[in-house]
């Protein structure tokens, strides 16, 4: 057979050529076969192979029907007669599988059957719907190929039928049809309208066991064409019938595609409930607490799942994606709590990529309680804000609780060892981490105001929610707020406490409505209180009721701002809402009440007061300065968004005073100074920037404009020089060095560049704000460089400022001496004012040692009496490095050492605690 | 490759020859009886009751009645009582108490001409609402009865006087998802399907389909109509997504000619609704898995919606006679249990095996298995059918 013309000839023309319905004998074979790739042809192949004109291959007609089906694996050529399975089809034990199954689903069927003959007496017609309204009939329309008219015909309804006529049913069925005329399709609202109850009167146990499992596969097959909500009903109905863990668990697994994760939650724990070891539950509500960003108790339920079926693949795959995300957060959201540590033990830059010795950095004692915080804030799914709050120091009104936080905290450590251990992490009824820490707080708490069976109602209540029994936790608060309002007892601190209680439970059980409803009440009783008004936020959350959501996380934010689940929970909301209403989500928003300052520094105070761990009290006034840096860097930024430099100015300079190691701060300063064309101290703080970050380029080409502002071409354009250097990109600088380049050739050509016009100087810059527009009126005038020479008897804080920097730049002691000696002691705390920095105090300091201390320790003695009452003074002590610590040490030794009238050794120690 | 085991099996359990001509069969709920229904040679009617008996069927009662019986259903009664309704050759409508089958609980004269089908709907918690029987008869008209109303239709659904009667094949129930929509789809002998709503007493839709309609089902009918099956005399047969429908081209549609002959009938996996069973002339089954497109409905040109169908998937097919089946029935209590009847006088006993395995296809079958566990659904809530069968 010539197999290779024919198949590297095209396939189709071959057989065409022929005549269509007869195929080639050639083409019988295997290699032919094989390389045919014609899904038609190959089934004609087979028609023949199969019909056996051209004999009888069994080996070939299989051979070909496994080419056809990798072709096509539908193909219809495929389909053979089949006949029935029987024993002989099957393995030994597949057949005993499958005729033991039926053996004994007969026997219980059976069973069922006999029962419910027994039943029969019972029976009952409570719950059937009426007759429908009799004999109404439909006229047919035509049948199709008829060509009568067609017709429909509503006969007249019976009088029966109009007692049922409900007059806003049909004008609402009026209104559906002309919706519908509109947009033509018909538009299957009718969803709705499934009851997702069920009347069960008088119907058996056996009947609702039917039913139930009947409503769940119709949620099943639901889910499978990707009808989630409708799915989500069916599963509802099912579980009203009867609850079965598999329809929660599906409904869960419904929840999880429409991404209602706290139902996910609150679904998967009642099937834990029922069955402590359900994977599957286990597994949905790892997803729900990753999608919630509650890592730590998502990373729980999986390794509870991966110790029960150590090969799961979808547990491990998750466990992967959770790990991961734990790094990612264990990297981003300790480093608050890192920065400060740093800050106060090493006085270092803060670096924000640190992530490398984050970890190691956990368990010594000032991050501990960060790494606990950052734990805290991870556990506990629907109570994580409770918690968070709890460790985080926010309380309610009643100092005393803050004693229980140093219980709290430890045992939830304790707590956190057990889980990791790992045992018994699946019982969420009993284990369940977030509740113990919480609710000792409130069951230990005073209950002065209640009487004994109340607060034992109330004690009750706590330990039951602490065991996970929400509704009988539910039961007992109840009790007591009924208890409590019929013995008319005045105490609004209490009732506020078992309303936030029960409102817990309800949000447990998933009950938002009713939540809300107590928080409300509580809040009504004591507003602002941070528990209810937590629990009232996560309720509306998980009603998607966000906008109030986003109200109360931020009124809890007002109370207390370092909670940082709601901190998590309103950037969530906010995105949320700008989903759905877009770039104008504000202005639909509830107002957010101001909470009064009074109750906000309470707050604070009974914070700090109370708390027992020094180093949690310094973290927490650390991460507090923490917060109210940035909140004022932000407003400072917003300020120059706007234009206001001045105003941004002082915000700038509160930041510093909070934390001068901000190379940020010091150039955004140098911008709004720039801005409002104070160029000395725009350059005094690029300067400072510089300080603390060399190759700052912002800083650099600001100090240029600086300079440029200050006429001071060549530094000028040194330093855009630099700028390019570090960044050739910059095309602001290039331009910026091009002009520059330029002026200073005319300044060049026009004047001379020694000659000393200081005199100029001063008078032109008496009021530097102007000093702008005399450059650019005047640009040829008067220009000089003073870069070189030190104006050394300044008139203002601007000249003293340009001279002790030129002394400076040119280390030139005596220069800044004879500065000193000009300028009066008692105005020289406002001369240095903003100028001052660690080197200009280092360098004064040495001036002083070294010049006036000899000749004139009295004016050394006034101008240190006076240097410690400048503005920035303590700050600047802080950045004092080592070298210039011992030189300012040595100062007052020496100062110590000389016997002047104007001062005693008394006078020098007093002064010398200010400096040292 | 799809190893031909990892396949649904349609394994025989049992068979019986009788000695009449057999119409209907169909299982008691919760119980291992099934009712055969049919005309003995002397032309009389036969309902036989057989029950499932370590691994074989044994007759347990059999009732004679004046007129063969065409068809029956358990769908309006609850399941406290089992009352089976029949329609028989002379047009009546019983309802019979199967432990007192002698004298029928309900009766009326329903038709002129024979009883061609009838369904149930409200009872055995089977839709919300009423329970209604309807029938459709040679005499063109479609009925609907509730058992507790007394000789007259609660609705009834007639061509328009002066028209010619097309002889109606076949009728089912759908759309009790609460206690006032219900549809009732009947399908006539010149290829009619008709759409009849009965809460608003007006034809919702109408189709032909060209051949005889021999069989519609809704794939559940207490749910939102999700789909409808209908077989066709030419042995073709169509499945329409019935959520969306399009102001002009109806609802989408996807059709399959298998059988090469007539498709006597279409019956849904009370389990699953997207598994069903055609019965052909041919004497064979054909078992069959709609696969739902990635989306279901899209927007035309014209900014309206339009459904889109979906793809059907051969699961299994068996030839057990030469003659056509005339009639199955799967059983709500057991998965995959199913009984048919045929015109060789035989009535089988089959179990259809792995249906909780059916995924996509028959390769996908294999694929499940193999590819990782995915979180995705699928895959649980397959796996939890065994469980709530067992449960039963």
């Amino acid at each position: 057979m010539s197999l290779d013309t024919i198949s590297s000839s095209p396939l189709h023309t071959q057989p065409a050529s022929l005549t269509t319905h007869s195929v080639p004998v050639e083409h019988l074979d295997y290699k032919y076969i094989e390389k045919c790739s014609d899904l038609k042809y190959l089934e004609k192949i087979l028609g023949v192979l199969r019909s056996g004109k051209e004999g009888i291959y069994p080996h070939l007609t299989e051979f070909c029907e496994k080419h056809v089906e990798k072709l096509d694996p539908r193909s219809r050529a495929l389909r053979k007669e089949n006949f029935p399975a029987t024993s002989a089809s099957f393995s030994k034990d597949e057949w005993d599988q499958i005729t033991n199954e039926l053996q004994t689903w007969e026997n219980e069927i059976k069973i069922n059957d006999v029962e419910l003959n027994k039943q029969l007496f019972f029976c009952n017609d409570v719950n059937i719907p009426p007759v429908r309204g009799s004999n109404c009939s439909i006229q047919k329309v035509t049948y199709s190929g008829d060509k009568a008219y067609s017709k429909t015909r509503h006969l007249p309804r019976s009088y029966q039928d109009w007692d049922k006529f409900d007059v806003e049913k049909e004008c609402a069925k009026i209104d559906e049809t002309l919706t519908t005329n509109e947009s033509a399709a018909i538009i299957d609202d009718s969803l709705l309208k499934i009851q997702s109850k069920i009347d069960t009167t008088g119907l058996t146990e056996q009947e609702k066991v039917v039913l139930a499992n009947r409503e769940k596969d119709k949620g099943n097959e639901a889910f499978r064409a990707g009808d989630y909500e409708e799915a989500v009903t069916y599963y509802t109905r099912s579980v009203y019938i009867m609850p079965m863990t598999t329809a929660y668990n599906n409904r869960a697994q419904a929840e999880i595609k429409l991404q209602r994760w706290y139902d996910v939650l609150s679904d998967c724990e009642r099937v834990l409930q029922l069955e402590p070891h359900n994977t599957k539950a286990l597994l949905r509500r790892a997803t729900a607490y990753k999608q919630l960003e509650n890592l730590q108790m998502a990373h729980d339920d999986i390794n509870a799942v991966l110790r029960s079926e150590p090969n799961n693949m979808s547990a491990q795959r998750l466990l992967e994606e959770i790990s991961k995300k734990i790094n990612a957060h264990i990297h981003h959201k300790p480093n608050k709590g890192k920065k400060l540590l740093i800050q106060e033990v090493e006085d270092d830059d803060d670096d924000d990529d640190d992530d490398g010795d984050e970890k190691d950095d956990m368990p010594c004692a000032g991050g501990q309680s960060a790494g606990e915080n950052r734990q805290a804030a991870v556990r506990g799914g629907m109570g994580n804000a409770q918690k968070k709050a709890h460790s985080g120091g926010a309380r309610g009104p009643t100092a005393n609780k803050y004693k229980v936080k140093a219980e709290g905290e430890p045992a939830a450590v304790a707590n956190r060892k057990n889980l990791a251990n790992g045992n018994s992490t699946a019982q969420p009824a009993n284990g369940r981490p977030d509740s113990p820490g919480e609710e000792r707080t409130e069951s230990t708490c005073a209950s002065g105001a209640l009487p004994p069976p109340l607060a034992r109602l109330k004690n009750e209540g706590n330990q039951l929610f602490k065991n996970g029994q929400f509704g009988d936790a539910l039961e007992k608060y109840t009790q007591a707020i009924t208890g409590f309002t019929e013995a008319a007892i005045d105490s609004p601190e209490d009732l506020c406490i078992l309303y936030s209680n029960r409102a817990a439970c309800y949000l447990k059980d998933g009950n938002s409505s009713d939540c809300i409803a107590d928080c409300s009440r509580a809040l009504e009783l004591q507003p602002f209180s941070l528990k209810p008004l937590l629990r009232r936020a996560m309720a509306y959350e998980s009603l998607e009721r966000y906008r109030k959501a986003y109200v109360d996380y931020k009124t809890a934010l007002q109370i207390d701002s370092s909670i940082q689940a709601a901190h998590d929970s309103v950037n969530r909301i906010t995105r949320l809402l700008i989903e759905q209403d877009g770039a104008e989500w504000r202005q639909k928003l509830p107002e957010i009440p101001a909470v009064p300052v009074s109750l906000r520094q309470h707050h604070t105070a009974a914070t700090s007061s109370t708390h027992l761990h020094k180093e949690n009290d310094t973290q927490e006034a650390a991460r507090r300065a923490e917060a109210r840096f940035t909140s004022l860097k932000t407003e400072g930024n917003e300020l120059v968004k706007k234009g206001q430099y001045q105003e941004a100015v002082g915000k700038y300079s509160e930041c510093l005073k909070l934390k001068s190691d901000e190379c940020a701060i010091f150039t955004n300063r140098a911008l709004c100074f720039i801005k409002l064309k104070r160029f000395a101290e725009a350059k005094q703080d690029c300067n400072s920037a510089l300080n603390l970050e060399s190759s700052n380029k912002k800083a650099f080409y600001r100090r240029a404009l600086a300079n440029k502002g200050l006429k001071d071409y060549e530094a000028c354009s040194s330093d855009l020089q630099e700028v390019l250097r570090l960044d050739t990109s910059v095309q602001e600088a290039q331009q910026e060095l091009d002009e520059v380049t330029a002026l200073l050739k005319q300044q060049r050509a026009t004047g001379s560049p020694s000659q000393p016009r200081r005199d100029i100087t001063i008078t032109e810059v008496e009021d530097y704000d102007e000093e702008g527009d005399a450059v650019k009126s005047s640009s040829d005038g008067e220009q000089k460089s003073t870069s070189q020479t030190i104006n050394l008897q300044p008139s203002n804080a601007y000249e003293f400022g340009q001279a002790l920097n030129a002394a400076r730049s040119l280390n030139d002691t005596a220069a800044c001496a004879q500065l000193l000696r000009t300028v009066p002691p008692d105005s020289l705390p406002q001369y240095v004012s903003t100028q001052l920095d660690g080197h200009t105090l280092s360098f004064i300091m040495k001036t002083l040692d070294t010049h006036l201390l000899a000749s004139e320790p009295g004016v050394v003695y006034q101008l240190l009496d006076h240097l410690h009452t400048t503005e920035r003074f303590s700050m600047v002590l802080m950045m004092l490095n080592p070298d210039e610590r011992r030189q300012m040490t040595q100062l007052f030794e020496h100062l110590c050492s000389v016997d002047c009238e104007d001062f005693s050794q008394n006078d020098i120690k007093n002064l010398a605690n200010k400096y040292i | 490759m799809s190893a031909p085991l990892d396949k649904p099996q349609v394994v025989s359990h049992s068979q019986k020859s009788l000695n009449y001509s057999l119409f209907d069969s169909k299982w008691i709920p919760c119980s291992a009886k099934f009712v055969c229904l049919g005309s003995s040679c002397r032309g009389t009617g036969l309902m036989q009751i057989y029950e499932l008996q370590h691994g074989g069927i044994k007759l347990v009662k059999e009732t004679e009645k004046t007129k063969p019986i065409k068809c029956g259903t358990f769908g309006a009664s609850s399941l406290q009582q089992r009352h089976l309704a029949t329609g028989d050759f002379d047009g009546n409508l019983h309802v019979w108490n199967l432990e007192a089958p002698d004298v029928p609980v309900y009766s009326v004269k329903a038709h002129k001409e024979i009883v061609n089908a009838v369904d149930g709907v409200g009872g055995l918690g089977i839709g919300d609402g009423a329970p209604e029987i309807v029938t459709g008869s040679r005499d063109g008209t479609v009925k609907v009865w509730d058992p507790r109303q007394k000789d007259t239709p609660v609705a009834n659904m007639e061509p328009v006087e002066g028209e010619t009667k097309r002889d109606c094949w076949t009728v089912a129930f759908g759309h009790a998802f609460n206690d006032q929509d219900r549809c009732v789809c009947a399908g006539y002998d010149n290829g009619d399907i008709k759409l009849f709503d009965l809460r608003n007493m007006s034809v919702r839709w109408e189709k032909n389909i060209k051949n005889g309609v021999c069989s519609v089902e809704f794939d559940r009918k207490d749910i939102q109509m999700n789909k409808l099956v209908a077989t066709s005399l030419e042995g073709k047969f169509h499945v329409f997504d019935m959520r969306t429908e399009h102001p002009t081209k109806g609802f989408a549609s996807v059709s399959e000619k298998a059988h090469k002959s007539t498709v006597w009938q279409v019956r849904h996996l009370p389990q699953n609704r997207d598994i069903f069973m055609t019965a052909g002339g041919a004497g064979n089954l054909h078992l069959w898995k709609y696969e739902y497109p990635a989306k279901r409905s899209e927007m035309d040109g014209d900014g309206e919606e339009r459904g889109v169908a979906g793809t059907l998937n051969l699961l299994q097919n068996v030839t057990l006679s030469t003659q056509p089946i005339s009639s199955l029935d799967w059983s709500p209590d057991k998965q995959g249990l199913c009984v048919c009847s045929s015109f060789d006088q035989c009535v089988r006993v089959l179990i259809v095996t792995k249906l909780n395995r059916v995924r996509s296809g028959w390769g996908a079958a294999v694929d499940g298995r193999t590819a990782p566990a995915s979180l995705g659904c699928e895959q649980s809530l397959q796996s939890e059918t065994p469980h709530q069968t067992s449960d039963q």
